[in-house]
């Protein structure tokens, strides 16, 4: 079959010719996993990701406030999202991956309700 | 002139644009595929060639899904002129240089390569690219009329088509030089022509090839293969507008 399907090492090739709207590796460390666990403060379901801030309190009472990145709204509808699958107020958990820059952003990958449902609202990591 | 020296060549000469450039490869599409009422290969509908919506419903990317989404032998990596290569790597060094990530349409070829998906609604006279990727759209009379010889320079430029038998080739020039080929740091000049075949397979996918000539830039010309899906579920065009809340500038960290 002359038209045979690309093997491997052209897919490594081509994994970087896919168009998202940034590189993972230029904003986010995939050798450093992050998380957070807190409430939801503010939603920005807009293009060209969606950003979820969360708030979390430490053992000591210290608030930490994370923005976590996400796919943009279109990835996240035809992924089983719904603008109202997370609403300000909801407890959650997110893993994901630390920013670059060292600003309090991550990118997320994986959300967990307290009811154990759990969706992904951003990549993997490569 | 040159403009419509490369249209009067498409028209003219078909069999000079199949043996165009590196293109070798097999190209013709195949005979049993879906068909228009008149007689064309059915080309309409929602396609994509890369992307987590591709696969299944939760946006779960299990091991090599994603990835290779290519036909054809591997077409290796752009031949850049030597003293430009390291134009290349510094601008793909740094993502904020990427048009793309500046919100910016991503042109022909590289926007066929986009996470989301296109629309093609095709006509006896005219083919209609609608692209979800920053509102972009293409609408290709199919008479192979030459390219207009004032063309301004744009991001998507313009583009003249016909059938090849079951082939659809599309001549596009008149480009801006702000948009990237495929692959970091792939700047190109406003000389920038590009052909492209789509052909209909049985299993109705379509075998997207691109061949890229730059002379400005490119030692030869040079190829993108993809391979374009409909998505597993009903499908719609969504609006994207990436300058809504482009956050990432101000955080993506250079490599260089």
């Amino acid at each position: 079959m002359k038209l045979g399907i690309c093997t491997l090492a052209c897919g490594i090739w081509f994994s970087s010719t896919a168009i998202a709207h940034h590189s993972f590796a230029a904003e986010y460390d995939a050798e450093k996993p992050a998380s957070i666990a807190g409430t939801v403060t503010k939603i920005d379901w807009q293009n060209p990701h969606v950003y979820l801030t969360v708030e979390a309190k430490d053992e000591t009472g210290k608030t930490s406030i994370m923005t976590v990145e996400g796919h943009p709204p279109n990835i996240l509808r035809r992924t089983g999202w719904t603008r109202d699958s997370i609403k300000v107020g909801d407890s959650v958990s997110i893993s994901g991956w630390a920013s670059k820059d060292g600003s309090q952003r991550m990118a997320g990958r994986e959300v967990t309700w307290p009811d154990g449902k759990k969706l992904f609202v951003g990549p993997p990591s490569h | 002139m040159r403009l419509s020296l490369f249209a009067s060549l498409l028209v003219t000469l078909p069999v000079s644009v199949a043996a165009f450039g590196q293109s070798t490869a097999p190209v013709k599409a195949a005979a049993n595929v879906l068909r228009t009422s008149d007689g064309k290969p059915d080309l309409s509908g929602i396609w994509q060639a890369f992307g987590v919506t591709l696969f299944g419903e939760t946006g779960e990317l299990r091991p090599g899904e994603g990835t290779a989404s290519s036909w054809g032998p591997p077409v290796g990596p752009a031949p850049y002129r030597p003293e430009l290569i390291a134009k290349v790597k510094e601008l793909g060094a740094d993502n904020r240089k990427d048009p793309n990530v500046q919100c910016k349409m991503a042109g022909v070829p590289r926007i066929t390569g986009s996470v989301v998906p296109m629309e093609v609604i095709q006509t006896p006279k005219k083919i209609a690219f609608l692209y979800e990727s920053g509102h972009a759209f293409r609408i290709v009379a199919l008479d192979g009329k030459p390219h207009p010889a004032d063309l301004d320079p744009s991001y998507m430029g313009h583009s003249t088509g016909r059938w090849d038998g079951d082939t659809l080739l599309v001549d596009v020039v008149g480009f801006n030089n702000i948009t990237w080929l495929p692959g970091p740091g792939h700047f190109h000049s406003e000389s920038l022509h590009v052909v492209e075949r789509y052909m209909l397979q049985p299993d109705n996918t379509i075998h997207y090839e691109a061949t890229m000539e730059d002379p400005e830039v490119l030692t030869k010309p040079w190829l993108y293969r993809l391979i374009l899906r409909h998505p597993p579920r009903e499908e719609r065009i969504m609006e994207s507008d990436c300058h809504d809340n482009n956050q990432d500038l101000d955080h993506i960290v250079p490599s260089h």
